[in-house]
């Protein structure tokens, strides 16, 4: 096994003026891990993964396969030469053939290899058995993006590069079929890229998460640590899971670092960054971190409930104006409405102290 | 994949050259107009210009109506209401197509001439008499504008019908849930909607009308395009013809604007999603007879009638079976047609290839010029095409000791074959084209990512997508080569005879009845061509 088995050095992607994204470094250690790219619509997630595969030429910098050099400012090997995979967003079945005559297209490139994967197990996995005597043009967006994916996993490339893969299969389905194309490129140790705009996706899906913005890659680590210990205010924000609150950092040196809130009073966990005692800062707040407790004294008025079917949000209004978002499990015995007084357990306290 | 994107490669090169061909006749036309005036044309500008051009607008603008009345009101009744044989109706009025004007000229002089069918039908149904006098003479201006708008009414009927099928009944609900009438409905809904496909529809009309000159050379009349012909043939003067030629581009381009204008607009009145079809209301009483007897009164005369009339002469006289040589002019013509399609497929497939893998915008502005050879009219582009290469023959004769290159290129069949390319490049390109634009780009992509090369990708992933359409194309290419009158019979090899210029060199040696029987041969065989690609037609949008 190579100690690099993809990487992006100092990698410029350009589609356009506006979408582009500048000096990305990523690296894949080890075949069979699957990573996810995460960012906005048009951020440039897709143009990267199209000149992963070769569609289009990388501005400056280079990206290596199994250790070869595929794009640099001036290698460019043709994509048909690279055995690289793409899963098109949008779809890109051969119209005039059956779906089982695309994914048997799949085969051309796989003849070489040894056969790892049979095509009923991913036919049936991907509950294409329906489907196999339709047209494209007969078969809904979901599914021909299922059939898009098993054509793409039949080639049994290198690399497999997935954009936006579930985007239009139904919400019932997806579940399932995540779990179980998971479970099959880690299986047949497939090293996979996935593109997507949803946070969910990326973190269940990926063994490493980068999040894009702003025309770079912002982040790049472990999915845990995206979601409870993002780098910057930008990530939280676009991550969307939280709000930020203004604290004083009281002490930072002990094991237990302490903050404090002019209403929420004391917050003690652990802080991910560096702050001397004293700093003022922004606090990451998320859902998750307020725990309801009726019997407490520290009581925030509602301003506003969301049912999210396994849990509430309730919106709470500080005195100063801020609006903080708490989770409550939906079995709670009771609910609060609006304008009622609702308990805050304190002390409160917070695992990662995400502070800027 | 390097030489692809650099802007002046292979591709460029190609396009330019094909731009180039399709542009000669133009270039010619113009720079003839700016040379020496000849006494003729002199002549001619004082005396009968000034009739060519009275006489070509008004068979124009009389052509307009007419084909709009018919063109619109039987798509109307089809598209939106039931009645006996409606479905019937829908396809066969496009048989209409099968009838090329100079035909239906035959018949209309056949039947009303002095002693002709008209007068033989009387004399069978009410007994010997001298009935002459009492027969219209549906002769000159007249008979050309009857001929003519009969014969190309189905541009229009083609293109609003299918602007109205694919109107939304969405639309129409809505306009009646704000307590809409039927006749408002139509008025202002259903027709605004179509105007972008009837003014399509018209230009086309327009441009084939001014185009015309079998129809008007069978009746006599002077028009543009007779002024052009003559000028050569009978005053061996080319400069004037061009000149001529010069006057009727101008009309031509004005009008071919407009078609490019409308097809631009009718875009947006293309169904999306959510699309209903529309419900037909089925008609009773007067009103069920009414559309009926309209689209029955409309087949009947534009195909029934002209059928008929060539199968009473060729019956009537069966002499000059004996003398058509049937099986040679069969030949000929699928040799014509095989050749011609095979070189406008290859082509126009080698050109769209080139676009979609280079995606230069200069190589589609390059042809989308050279898709503009189809508005010239066949004799503009026959008489310039022998004074481009006749002068570039004396060139070359006086610089060299070549000798005369005229004989490749006129009165042989590499010339036809290429004026036929100048003429319909942009029938075969936009055929292709717009099946191509079907194959998403991330199709080509997906090939290449699953080991694909860009030539194994065009034989295993576009060719058998485009196949049906290719089959379509060469069925229009026929009935069009089929039907082609001035290009074939100027540039034609000597003694080449098709169905078209045999009908016509009979007809024009006053021996009318004689073309009967090719023209029924015509006839037939542009009918089997478009009951073939009926359906085509009948779903074009645009």
């Amino acid at each position: 096994m190579s100690d690099r088995f993809f990487e992006i050095k100092n990698g410029n992607f350009v589609a356009s003026e506006k979408n582009k994204v500048n000096n990305v470094n990523l690296k894949i250690q080890n075949q069979g891990e699957i990573i996810s790219l995460l960012g906005p619509s048009g951020v440039g997630k897709t143009t990267i993964l199209r000149t992963i595969a070769g569609l289009q030429k990388l501005s400056s910098g280079e990206i290596f396969l199994k250790n070869k050099l595929i794009s640099s400012d001036n290698i460019h090997i043709e994509p048909e030469k690279r055995n690289i995979a793409l899963s098109f967003q949008d779809n890109s079945l051969f119209p005039n053939y059956k779906v089982i005559d695309n994914i048997n297209f799949g085969k051309k490139r796989a003849n070489g290899n040894a056969s790892i994967i049979d095509a009923n197990e991913i036919i049936n996995l991907l509950h294409i058995e329906p489907i196999l005597e339709k047209f494209p043009h007969q078969i809904s967006a979901g599914e021909a993006q299922r059939v898009s994916l098993a054509r793409s996993l039949m080639s049994k490339p290198d690399l497999l590069l997935l954009d936006e893969p579930f985007s239009n299969i139904d919400q019932s389905l997806k579940d399932e079929i995540q779990v179980s194309v998971k479970k099959l490129l880690k299986r047949i140790n497939l090293t996979t890229i996935i593109v997507t705009h949803d946070s969910y996706e990326a973190f269940s899906m990926a063994d490493k998460c980068g999040i894009i913005l702003n025309q770079e890659l912002k982040q790049y680590d472990v999915p845990y640590n995206v979601h409870h210990e993002p780098n910057s205010i930008e990530i939280a924000n676009f991550l969307n899971k939280g709000v930020f609150i203004d604290v004083k950092v009281i002490d930072s040196e002990c094991a237990v670092h302490r903050l404090n809130h002019e209403i929420l009073g004391e917050i003690r966990g652990k802080l991910s960054n560096n702050f001397p005692s004293g700093a003022k800062v922004k606090l990451l707040l998320q859902p998750e971190d307020l725990i309801h407790d009726d019997q407490s004294k520290l009581k925030l008025e509602v301003v506003d409930r969301k049912f999210r079917g396994t849990n509430f949000i309730y919106t709470l209004k500080t005195k100063n104006g801020e609006h903080l978002p708490v989770f409550v499990h939906s079995h709670h015995i009771h609910q609060h409405e609006k304008s009622e007084k609702f308990g805050i357990k304190s002390p409160i306290y917070i695992d990662h102290l995400v502070c800027f | 994949m390097k030489n692809l994107t650099s802007r002046y490669n292979f591709w460029f090169f190609s396009s330019f050259t094909i731009a180039l061909i399709v542009a000669l006749p133009i270039i010619t036309v113009f720079f003839s107009f700016f040379s020496e005036t000849s006494n003729y044309f002199t002549l001619l500008r004082n005396t009968f210009l000034f009739d060519y051009i009275n006489n070509s607008l008004l068979i124009l603008i009389s052509v307009l109506f007419i084909t709009f009345v018919l063109g619109v009101s039987s798509a109307y009744f089809i598209s939106f209401y039931e009645f006996p044989l409606c479905n019937f109706f829908s396809w066969a009025l496009i048989l209409a197509f099968a009838i090329p004007g100079y035909i239906f000229a035959f018949s209309i002089i056949a039947f009303f001439e002095n002693y002709g069918t008209a007068y033989s039908v009387l004399t069978n149904f009410f007994g010997a008499y001298n009935y002459n006098p009492y027969i219209p003479k549906l002769d000159g201006v007249l008979g050309s504008i009857i001929a003519i708008s009969f014969s190309l009414f189905p541009y229009v009927y083609v293109l609003t019908r299918s602007s109205f099928f694919f109107q939304s009944n969405n639309y129409i609900e809505v306009g009646q849930n704000l307590g809409l009438s039927e006749r408002e409905t139509l008025l202002k809904i259903i027709l605004p909607s179509a105007r972008p496909a009837i003014i399509a529809g018209l230009a086309l009309v327009a441009m084939e009308c001014l185009s015309d000159f079998g129809t008007v050379s069978i009746f006599s009349v002077s028009t543009l395009t007779t002024g052009i012909y003559n000028s050569w043939i009978s005053f061996d003067d080319l400069n004037a013809a061009n000149q001529i030629s010069f006057i009727l581009l101008i009309f031509i381009l004005a009008l071919l604007s407009l078609e490019i204008y409308s097809r631009k607009e009718a875009k947006y009145h293309q169904p999306g999603r959510g699309f209903k079809p529309i419900n037909k209301i089925k008609l009773s009483g007067k009103k069920s007879l009414l559309a009926f007897s309209f689209c029955l009164f409309v087949f009947l005369i534009s195909f029934v009638f002209p059928v008929s009339q060539m199968i009473y002469w060729t019956l009537k006289f069966p002499k000059y079976i004996q003398d058509i040589d049937l099986v040679k002019i069969n030949l000929n013509t699928l040799y014509l047609v095989g050749l011609a399609s095979l070189v406008l497929v290859f082509i126009s497939l080698f050109i769209n290839y080139g676009n979609r893998i280079s995606k230069s915008k200069i190589l589609n502005y390059l042809t989308n010029f050279s898709v503009s050879g189809y508005a010239i009219p066949g004799v503009i582009l026959a008489v310039a095409f022998i004074t481009l290469f006749s002068n570039l023959s004396d060139l070359i004769n006086e610089n060299t000791n070549i000798g005369s290159t005229k004989k490749i290129f006129i009165g042989s069949i590499f010339g036809l074959i290429l004026a036929y390319f100048i003429r319909f490049f942009s029938l075969t390109f936009n055929g292709i084209k717009s099946s191509y634009e079907k194959i998403n780009n991330s199709i080509d992509e997906s090939a290449y990512l699953l080991g694909y090369s860009k030539i194994k990708t065009f034989s295993k992933i576009h060719i058998p997508y485009l196949k049906n359409n290719i089959i379509l194309i060469i069925v229009l290419i026929s009935l069009e080569i089929i039907k082609e009158l001035p290009i074939t019979m100027i540039l034609r090899p000597f003694n080449f005879e098709t169905f078209a210029t045999q009908a016509y060199v009979y007809a024009s040696q006053d021996l009318i009845e004689a073309a009967a029987l090719p023209s029924l041969f015509l006839i037939s065989w542009a009918t089997i061509l478009i009951l073939f690609s009926s359906k085509y037609i009948l779903s074009q949008k645009n």
